[in-house]
């Protein structure tokens, strides 16, 4: 379904995607972990268009769209939906109008039938009769899963998810992983996962990718991953902060000397 | 010593017409989508209304307090000649030609211009104009599109009532303090306007609704990191649509003088 080779993407001289590839298989879910900083965002950006690569490709559903034209590349964003790390919602809208957003403009569809959509996308996610409230008036994680309901309200083929769960108290972030595989599970939604948090990756994933100075050095099974002996993936996935990892970088915080 | 202060010169003009050139493409980009992509009235309104009502109370008042001082200036010196008889004619004219466009223009873009890009600007920074993209939104179509529109309607009318009240105002000086007829001021006013006179007034808003939308937009959209790059991006667009406004004023002054004899 999305197939990156050779991706590029350098900002000010500083390469942060450097030669990466990833492919993801039609209704699978691809989770991506690796350091705070590494290029993931980037790359679900650039996956969506809004990053435009340095060189290489990034085909979806076949088609190539590195160097897509705007309009063209506006079709196939309708069938994707990013759910942002940081929410970016509309602020100066009401919440429904927010997870309404891509319904309005697109679809012509009556009131009542907006209303229970609206609806419908925010149970989804565990929120009620915040229909018109403003996003300045809810909290960190409301934010996030309101942001991941105007994403599911546009109903897309292939959802990408920036740290769902990284604001959300243990149980909504259980319920939120219920609801991600459920979208794979039942509407075939394929779909990248960004995620900090291994428990969580260990339950979504079809199947794990670590980021590396803009690579990918592993992608496998969860299982795979969990048993890895790459020295790399084992210092991330414990959680170390001596390793290859911070040797590489010369990195010593958190070390009192 | 004179020739780094030349080459600095050649750099800020240089820099100036990419510059416009830059609102250009902006522009012919908005212009496309006007007639390319059906228009959403109701985001219009909503612009129409915060330029038009918005900034009608203010610009009428300057226009009405412009009125006053020409009259009270022109009354200082045409009394010398005895000449009060033409003080109507130089507010009619002067308000209609001159003031109320440029006034009017600079009060929006200080009112409007710095809101477009404060607006615009702290959107790219929350990448709520990225959503927008990654939504299969145009940012233009959605932001720019019904503000530039709005402008561009709104400005003229604002100017055009600009120029009744200032006149209004010349009425108030010139006929409790100089004591000129009433009916005699209003027919000065009429004789002296002719259609050419507003038509150059609204002919200039409309360039000058351009320029606050466009610098507006471009400065909005061009807002790098947090807080501080949308306040010096909102300084930075107010500064050059003043410029622009005052340079283009100039321009077709001269253009209307010089080529039209108008
Ligand atoms: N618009 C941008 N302009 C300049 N540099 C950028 C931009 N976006 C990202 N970067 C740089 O790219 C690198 C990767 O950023 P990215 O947001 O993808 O990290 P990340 O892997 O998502 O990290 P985190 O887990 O903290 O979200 C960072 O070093 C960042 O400084
Ligand atoms: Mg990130």
């Amino acid at each position: 379904m999305i197939e990156i080779q050779n991706l590029f993407k350098t900002f000010d001289s500083v390469p942060v995607l450097n030669g990466l590839c990833l492919s993801v298989r039609e209704g699978e879910t691809k989770v991506v972990i690796g350091r705070s900083g590494v290029g993931k965002s980037v790359l679900l950006k650039s996956i969506v268009g809004i990053l435009r690569p340095d060189s290489g490709s990034i085909r979806i559903a076949g088609q190539e769209v590195v160097g897509m034209p705007e309009r063209q590349y506006d079709t196939l964003r309708k069938q994707i939906g990013l759910v942002f790390q940081n929410g970016a919602l509309f602020d100066s809208m009401s919440v429904g109008d927010n997870v309404a957003f891509v319904t309005d403009e697109f679809m012509n569809i009556s009131r009542q039938e907006r209303g229970g959509r609206v609806a419908r996308a925010l149970s989804l996610v565990g929120l009620e009769g915040v229909e018109d409230m403003m996003p300045s008036q809810l909290s960190g994680g409301m934010r996030k899963r309101v942001s991941l309901a105007r994403v599911l309200c546009m109903e897309p083929r292939i959802i990408l998810y920036d740290e769902p769960t990284s604001e959300v108290d243990p149980v909504t972030a259980d319920a939120l992983i219920r609801l991600i595989n459920g979208m794979r599970d039942r509407l075939g939604v394929t779909s990248i996962v960004v995620t900090h948090d291994m428990s969580a990756a260990y339950r979504l994933a079809d199947s794990i990718a670590m980021f590396y100075h803009g690579q990918v050095i592993a992608d496998a099974a969860p299982e795979e991953i969990r048993n890895s002996h790459h020295p790399v993936v084992r210092q991330f996935i414990e959680g170390n902060s001596s390793g290859p990892i911070t040797d590489d970088e010369s990195l010593k915080f958190g070390h009192l000397k | 010593m004179t020739l780094p202060l030349l080459a600095r010169a050649g750099d800020r003009l240089t820099a100036f017409i990419v510059y416009v050139g830059e609102l250009a493409v902006l522009w012919g980009r908005i212009m496309f989508l006007l007639f390319t992509t059906p228009l959403h009235w109701y985001r219009f309104l909503i612009q129409a209304r915060r330029v038009g009502l918005g900034s009608f109370f203010i610009s009428s008042l300057v226009a009405f307090f412009i009125g006053i001082i020409i009259a009270l200036q022109m009354a200082y010196l045409m009394m010398q000649m005895s000449a009060e008889i033409y003080i109507p004619k130089v507010i009619a004219v002067s308000m209609a030609r001159e003031l109320a466009p440029v006034l009017t223009a600079l009060i929006v873009a200080g009112r409007i211009g710095a809101g477009i890009t404060a607006e615009i600007g702290s959107m790219v920074a929350t990448e709520q104009v990225d959503a927008l993209k990654a939504f299969a939104v145009d940012p233009l179509k959605y932001l720019a599109v019904p503000r530039f529109l709005s402008l561009v309607v709104m400005l003229p009318l604002l100017a055009f009532f600009a120029t009744v009240i200032g006149i209004v105002g010349g009425f108030v000086i010139c006929y409790f303090k100089l004591s000129l007829d009433g009916y005699l001021y209003w027919q000065m006013v009429c004789d002296a306007l002719v259609p050419k006179d507003i038509l150059t007034g609204l002919i200039k808003t409309l360039f000058f609704a351009m320029i606050i939308a466009l610098v507006g937009c471009l400065e909005g959209l061009k807002v790098r990191g947090g807080a501080d790059g949308v306040g010096r991006a909102t300084t930075v667009a107010v500064v050059r649509s003043f410029v622009l406004i005052i340079a283009s004023d100039c321009f077709f002054t001269f253009i209307f003088y010089f080529v039209f004899n108008i």
